[in-house]
């Protein structure tokens, strides 16, 4: 599997991909970087208990969007590099079974994804001592809100490499991903049971680790379908 | 355990409810070239799929080196190099990349991949990326990942296929020069059989799905039955003039013929002809070619 994952990397070269996976996190940091420029006295004013969280809270808002949007687009470029001339029948003749292929693909984009977040939870760093919020950093709930929402959105993770892998046409997957990510936007007052929600770490209980629980669960069975589903398929 | 290094048992594969390919029993023997011949749609490419456990068979099982595709489908294929179809290719990757990408999953070694780069001659492209290769050289990069790790089985599906004649040329030879030098197994499928006539020591012809004829390429030839043409000055005259000296020709479009005549047979016709003051201008043999016999058996709604 190393060694699957070594090709993967290698594949992914001059793709902007490795750029998309800055530009996420620069772009949120950027936004909130405006954000807090133009409204500084107003925002530091309503955060005043606790300039950090204020600020982490902000930051999350912005980065749900960013992940279920960036993981649409990533995971459509990764099978990109496959059906553009349609490679698969090449890989698939290698010495490699159909289960390490698509787990390649779908560990790719958790990987990438991952970075990602990792970068925006530095960039928050640099944000918010930038804005000279004291070093008194709330590191727990930092990692919290920069990685739960990445593990509650599993579910889209393992339904978008199924999607963009079994169809050649990248329209359908594109516009599943993006309008699910627009929902989940609007999915304050859904019930908790709705995928789309736990991205937002909202439940009755106010556990965000129980959304995390649920997307982790869910994501993995998802992923398990979507594997036997490509392991059943003829290679085109 | 059988000598075949291929061997397909009752091979099948519907589309819906139209067999593509239709208890096909392919086999193909150490060392030899066998060249899989078929018009375009006759079910070739299903067939190449399903031996590289890219398909599923419907019914019918694929064996390669006594092995069951479907089980040991992994260290089957550790031994096979393929080329289905056009060649795939990372473009925005180079040559060698595109090759590194395959070593690591073939376990391969690192300089390997200069050596396939030699072969094919891409050595000087080798830091190009893809996308700007001829299709010639897409094709030859294709060879490249396909004889990457040193396989003992080559699967080449149409490899010719939009190359100018000099590289066809370059690709028959490198062919031909590998079971010589390797021991490699080939099979190489073709519409064209000039194409298979020039490499393969065995043939296979496939048509709507269905193996219609499999033997060595001699045996193909030897089915082109040769006749003698006669063009003389009158030659109603000249056969009638024939019959009655009791030898039987064809006469047809104003000439002769004589059918599977041996060389006195053939030598008897001309002196009669010549005491009787006919004239003779052309004594010709007229050899049915390997494309009419492949029409023939395909039938021509197949062939064009």
């Amino acid at each position: 599997m190393a060694r699957v994952m070594v090709s993967e990397f290698l594949k992914i070269r001059r793709k902007m991909i490795l750029f998309l996976i800055l530009l996420g996190p620069m772009g949120v940091i950027g936004l909130e970087a405006v954000n807090f420029g133009v409204r500084y006295d107003w925002l530091t004013g309503v955060y005043k208990d606790d300039l950090w969280r204020g600020l982490i809270g902000e930051v999350s808002m912005l980065s749900i969007l960013t992940i279920l949007i960036g993981l649409t687009i990533l995971t459509s470029m990764i099978a990109t590099i496959e059906h553009q001339t349609n490679a698969w029948k090449q890989l698939l003749a290698l010495p490699i079974s159909k289960t390490q292929v698509f787990t390649g693909k779908a560990l790719l984009t958790v990987l990438l994804l991952f970075v990602s977040c990792l970068l925006l939870a530095i960039g928050t760093i640099v944000l918010g001592l930038l804005l000279k919020f004291g070093t008194d950093i709330p590191f727990l709930y930092l990692i919290e809100m920069c990685f739960f929402p990445y593990l509650a959105s599993l579910p889209f993770i393992a339904v978008q490499t199924w999607l963009a892998i079994t169809m050649k046409n990248q329209a359908v997957p594109l516009m599943i991903g993006i309008v699910g990510a627009i929902v989940s936007m609007y999915s304050m007052n859904f019930p908790d049971w709705v995928p789309w929600k736990w991205p937002l770490l909202l439940n009755d209980w106010d556990m965000p680790v129980y959304s995390v629980l649920a997307g982790l669960a869910i994501g993995i069975l998802l992923y398990f379908i979507g594997l036997l589903d490509f392991n059943r398929r003829d290679v085109k | 355990m059988s000598n075949f290094i291929i061997e397909t048992n009752k091979l099948t594969k519907k589309f819906g409810s139209s067999k593509v390919v239709n208890n096909v029993n392919l086999q193909v023997k150490k060392g030899e070239i066998y060249g899989f011949l078929g018009p375009n749609g006759a079910g070739k490419t299903t067939s190449i799929r399903m031996l590289l456990g890219l398909a599923r068979p419907t019914n019918g099982s694929v064996q390669i080196f006594g092995k069951d595709i479907k089980k040991e489908r992994l260290s089957i294929l550790k031994k096979v190099g393929s080329l289905v179809e056009y060649p795939s290719y990372y473009g925005h990757l180079t040559a060698y990349e595109n090759l590194e990408a395959a070593r690591l999953l073939l376990g391969a070694t690192k300089p390997r991949i200069d050596e396939v780069l030699a072969i094919v001659r891409l050595t000087k492209d080798a830091k190009r990326p893809v996308k700007g290769f001829s299709l010639g050289m897409k094709q030859r990069l294709g060879i490249a990942t396909a004889l990457l790790g040193n396989p003992e089985l080559l699967i080449l599906d149409e490899p010719t296929n939009g190359l100018d004649p000099s590289g066809i040329i370059e690709i028959r030879e490198l062919i031909k020069s590998m079971p010589k030098e390797h021991g490699i197994t080939i099979l190489i499928s073709s519409h064209l059989l000039s194409e298979i006539d020039q490499m393969a020591t065995q043939v296979g012809i496939i048509t709507k799905g269905q193996m219609i004829f499999q033997d060595s390429i001699l045996k193909l030839r030897a089915q082109s039955t040769s006749k003698i043409k006669l063009t003389v000055n009158d030659a109603e005259a000249a056969w009638k003039s024939l019959l009655t000296h009791g030898y039987r020709t064809d006469f047809n479009q104003n000439k002769l013929f004589i059918e599977n005549g041996s060389d006195d047979n053939v030598a008897e016709i001309v002196k009669s002809l010549v005491q009787n003051n006919y004239s003779i201008y052309r004594v010709e043999e007229e050899r049915k070619s390997l494309e009419e016999i492949f029409l023939e058996l395909t039938g021509l709604e197949g062939g064009l």
